[in-house]
């Protein structure tokens, strides 16, 4: 039977949660931020934004994480291990994107060995996500395979119907339980079938054709347009932080005389310092390799060793670049390129 | 004013008095601008001013892949002129190493910067050639300059404290700040410095806070106030209060302001045997 | 569920100096049980840590043969070399590995073997000469080129005495032009020239190189000159790294995650690979 959730019933769905000993994280105001944060309250809740300004990344790897403390005694050393970091939550209201986004780094943080930083908290979490109403000019998500309504990564999808109701379909076993489990919060559609014809979700446009980055990423590895293009990058490190795939991290000691944590922290490729080893040899010395890199990465790397594109059209590298630099226009270009080949020189 | 700036920059170019054109060109939205390397005077067309050029693109001096393009002429604004100025007395550039294409400027940004309400700088006082329509520069007050920080100043220590601590507890760690900065441009910047290990790489409260503090004390007596590291900063950290704050505690200490005046001796590089030293007390 | 990134504690039960700056730990587990399940292969590494200083990365540097130790070389460099250089016998660091594959020497049976090695970059090749050694029988000639700046900077000084001695060892050691001391009987000259003047016969041979990026650079043309193919020479690639187990994204060299599908590569592998390393 289709389900909605009222506007007017956000209280008790936040209630009935802090009941069953749930954390949870939703969009809210933060002066000119929304930011998915931990909520007490529904009026806390903020809905009326296209992207929350952090992705979905941060309550699964952490900007900062503890992953060993220990204990220095003379020359003897005792191991503690970090406890009580995945503790069960919801995360409400986050993008169909940002859902997507899990997924995909479930591939790498369980291939081969499992970070149990990673699983742990993703099994104490289910995702409610809510379809995107409205979208602006950075949003790309169809142009990568994805919709402003994916179910992807989602473990309830809600879509707006109405100022003040959504519609609500669970995706998986855990969306079905948390349902199940909240009672009368969701309540049955009033004209059921009609609310599936009313669904408000955004049209993204498709800005490139995906399957044509990856041939002309094959092909072009050195490419005029790698220099071209970067020349404006500044090297920071804002474009992989607000990333909801982007996930590569570094691991450093920080201790007092007598203990210490290993501490787990986000990195990023466009810094130059992280490819730098000790001799001073860097592999990727200049901005326009470590560019090249991160849309490497993306749309050919990730995709020959986990088959998944990585990257999820949320666009918010692109909203936060400093020197604007733009991801879907640079994959315009390629996509146009492959198209139309033109010399490399 | 564009058609103006792009006829200077064709001629540069096309003379060989510059090998680049640093300036501002189409941004991916009608609200942004980019900044846009200019090589061929056939591409001056894509050169553009608006109020949407808030950039400060004096940066790009501290950048091997905008320098590996050659001689550059820099197109810039009032305040961006300041950094030259900064750059030159700190001997990270000479004088004849870029082409100042100065343009006056009425203000930026939409709503409007914060560095643009007490502007005294609305035409450069340096350049090579000056693009639009000089405008003078009105002295303006020292409160007047500095009312930006006014109600923060009101605040008492402990509030201080919290309010900083909220705002840093929003840093992750990205360094678009220093990154954007045209004076941060330490090789190896200190965080990137681990033999001691000097500020925690970690984005938690010391680290954010280690980090926020030591930037803006780099800065301090050096920052010309182009407000650039506030803009960037994803986290929407304010962080042009703690520029702003030391810019004052500077003047009023040293009487010097950053970028002013070329023959100004620096604040923090120049002994004086009768430098007012209340404040280290 | 277990965690990835919790090492082992091991015991230094012995260190030896071997050259400015460079010096070898022998380690033991602390934990016997966990020692007793230890196993590893020539070629892999792990991330040695000095608590409260960070992990760094280098090569298993004694041969799996020897069952009752491991063995580290490293030269102080960075933070945390440098507190490693700073332990004593007795401390404890910390271990996790072995991570990463290894040198196919099965494959290698009843072949020559050629090991080129530069500088520093004889500890991890150091690991497979004596696992080569310690099964003569199973390989025909062995020779071994090794080289360093100066005659200070060779490492393993005891060990080169010994295969020096050895009838079924043909060492050749040299020093770069200057490097040289009165009393140096060895060669002196850059590496891909001894390796060349040395002219290994490419039959039935595999040729295993390590050293700096400019002198691989240098010692594969000089290899393929004296014929031998792509897929006969293996090198092991130094990368940035910080987990060792493939999710930190630093060592990537293009989609190859050196610290899972390395650090050992042919050069046929590594000519695939883009220029990123």
């Amino acid at each position: 039977m289709e389900k909605t959730l009222k506007k007017e019933k956000f209280n008790s769905l936040i209630t009935g949660l802090k009941d069953q000993g749930y954390k949870t994280i939703a969009p809210k105001k933060d002066s000119n931020l929304v930011m998915l944060d931990e909520v007490q309250s529904a009026d806390e809740i903020h809905l009326d934004h296209v992207q929350t300004n952090n992705s979905i990344k941060e309550f699964f790897l952490p900007k900062t994480e503890k992953i060993l403390s220990y204990r220095i005694e003379k020359n003897k050393v005792s191991m503690e291990e970090p406890e009580g970091f995945a503790v069960k939550t919801v995360v409400f209201g986050s993008r169909p994107c940002d859902a997507a986004s899990l997924p995909i780094m479930d591939k790498v943080f369980n291939w081969d060995c499992t970070d149990k930083f990673w699983v742990q908290r993703r099994e104490a979490t289910t995702i409610v996500t809510i379809a995107c109403d409205k979208c602006d000019n950075y949003c790309f998500c169809t142009s990568v395979g994805l919709a402003p309504d994916s179910k992807e990564g989602s473990d309830v999808l809600l879509t707006k119907v109405s100022d003040d109701e959504y519609l609500v379909e669970t995706v998986t076993e855990k969306g079905e339980k948390l349902v199940e489990s909240l009672g009368t919060v969701f309540t049955p559609a009033d004209n059921p079938g009609t609310e599936t014809l009313n669904r408000q979700v955004a049209t993204v446009e498709n800005k490139f054709e995906i399957e044509k980055v990856k041939p002309w990423l094959d092909e072009n590895f050195v490419h005029k347009v790698w220099a071209e293009f970067s020349t404006k990058c500044i090297g920071c490190g804002a474009c992989t932080f607000v990333c909801p795939t982007c996930h590569c991290f570094d691991i450093v000691d920080e201790c007092t005389m007598s203990k210490g944590d290993r501490v787990k922290n986000w990195d990023g490729c466009q810094f130059k310092m992280f490819t730098l080893h000790t001799s001073g040899h860097n592999p990727r010395s200049t901005q326009d390799q470590r560019w090249r890199q991160r849309i490497m990465h993306k749309f050919k790397y990730y995709v020959e060793k986990f088959d998944s594109i990585l990257c999820v059209g949320c666009g918010r590298c692109s909203r936060v670049c400093p020197a604007d630099m733009n991801i879907s226009e640079m994959l315009e270009i390629i996509a146009t390129e492959e198209s139309q080949p033109v010399n490399k020189e | 004013m564009i058609e103006a700036l792009r006829k200077k920059a064709e001629e540069l170019l096309r003379s060989k008095t510059v090998d680049v054109i640093y300036g501002y060109g189409e941004g991916s939205t009608p609200e942004r601008t980019r900044p846009v390397f200019i090589t061929k005077p056939e591409d001056v067309n894509k050169l553009t001013w608006n109020k949407y050029c808030v950039y400060n693109l004096t940066t790009y001096l501290k950048r091997q892949e905008a320098r590996k393009l050659g001689k550059p002429a820099i197109v810039v604004k009032g305040c961006d002129a300041k950094t030259i100025i900064v750059l030159i007395k700190e001997s990270q550039i000479k004088r004849e190493d870029v082409y100042i294409l100065g343009v006056t400027c009425n203000g930026v940004g939409e709503p409007q910067a914060t560095k643009c309400k007490a502007c005294d700088i609305h035409t450069p006082r340096i350049y090579d050639e000056l693009i639009g329509e000089k405008i003078e520069n009105k002295e303006i007050s020292f409160e007047e300059r500095y009312a930006e920080i006014e109600e923060y100043e009101k605040l008492s220590e402990k509030d201080k404290w919290e309010f900083w601590q909220k705002q840093f507890a929003k840093c992750i760690k990205c360094y678009a700040c220093s990154s954007i900065c045209p004076l941060c441009f330490c090789d190896r910047c200190i965080v990137d410095k681990n033999q001691p290990q000097w500020i925690d790489p970690s984005a938690h409260p010391r680290g954010n806070l280690s980090w926020n503090v030591t930037r803006a004390y780099h800065l301090a007596g050096r920052c010309i106030n182009c407000e650039e590291c506030q803009r960037v900063c994803p986290a929407d950290i304010p962080l042009n209060l703690l520029n702003k704050k030391l810019a004052k505690e500077t003047e009023k200490n040293f009487k010097y302001r950053a970028g002013y005046n070329i023959d100004d001796e620096l604040a923090m590089a120049t002994y004086k045997e009768d430098d007012n030293q209340d404040f280290i007390k | 569920m277990e965690n990835i990134y919790k090492p082992y504690l091991m015991n230094i039960s012995d260190m030896i100096d071997e050259a400015p700056g460079v010096r070898t730990f022998r380690l033991n587990f602390l934990n016997e049980d966990e020692g007793k399940n230890f196993q590893f292969q020539a070629g892999q590494f792990a991330l040695y840590s000095v608590f409260g200083y960070g992990e760094s990365t280098f090569c298993i540097a004694s041969s799996p043969t020897r069952k009752d130790y491991i063995e580290c070389t490293f030269r102080q460099a960075g933070r945390v070399t440098n507190a490693l250089s700073e332990l004593n016998v007795g401390d404890t660091i910390g271990f996790r590995g072995p991570y990463g594959n290894v040198f196919p020497i099965e494959e290698w049976e009843g072949k020559n073997l050629v090991f080129v090695a530069g500088g520093i970059a004889l500890p991890p090749l150091r690991c497979v000469i004596w696992n080569c050694l310690d099964l003569r029988d199973k390989y025909k000639n062995i020779t071994i080129v090794y080289g360093a700046k100066t005659v200070a900077d060779l490492v393993y000084k005891h060990e080169l005495k010994e295969w020096n001695a050895r009838d079924d060892v043909n060492l050749v050691t040299t020093v770069d032009p200057g490097g040289e001391t009165p009393d140096w009987s060895g060669k002196v000259g850059f590496v891909p020239t001894v390796v060349e003047q040395t002219a290994p016969s490419s039959e039935d041979t595999i040729a295993i190189v390590c050293g700096p990026p400019i002198m691989i650079k240098f010692t594969l043309p000089v290899l393929e000159k004296l014929g031998f193919k792509q897929e006969k020479v293996y090198t092991t690639l130094e990368s940035r790294m910080k987990c060792g187990l493939g999710k930190c994204g630093r060592c990537n060299i293009g989609c190859t995650y050196v610290c899972k599908d390395g650090p050992v590569f042919t050069a046929e592998e590594i000519s695939k690979m883009p220029d990123e390393f």
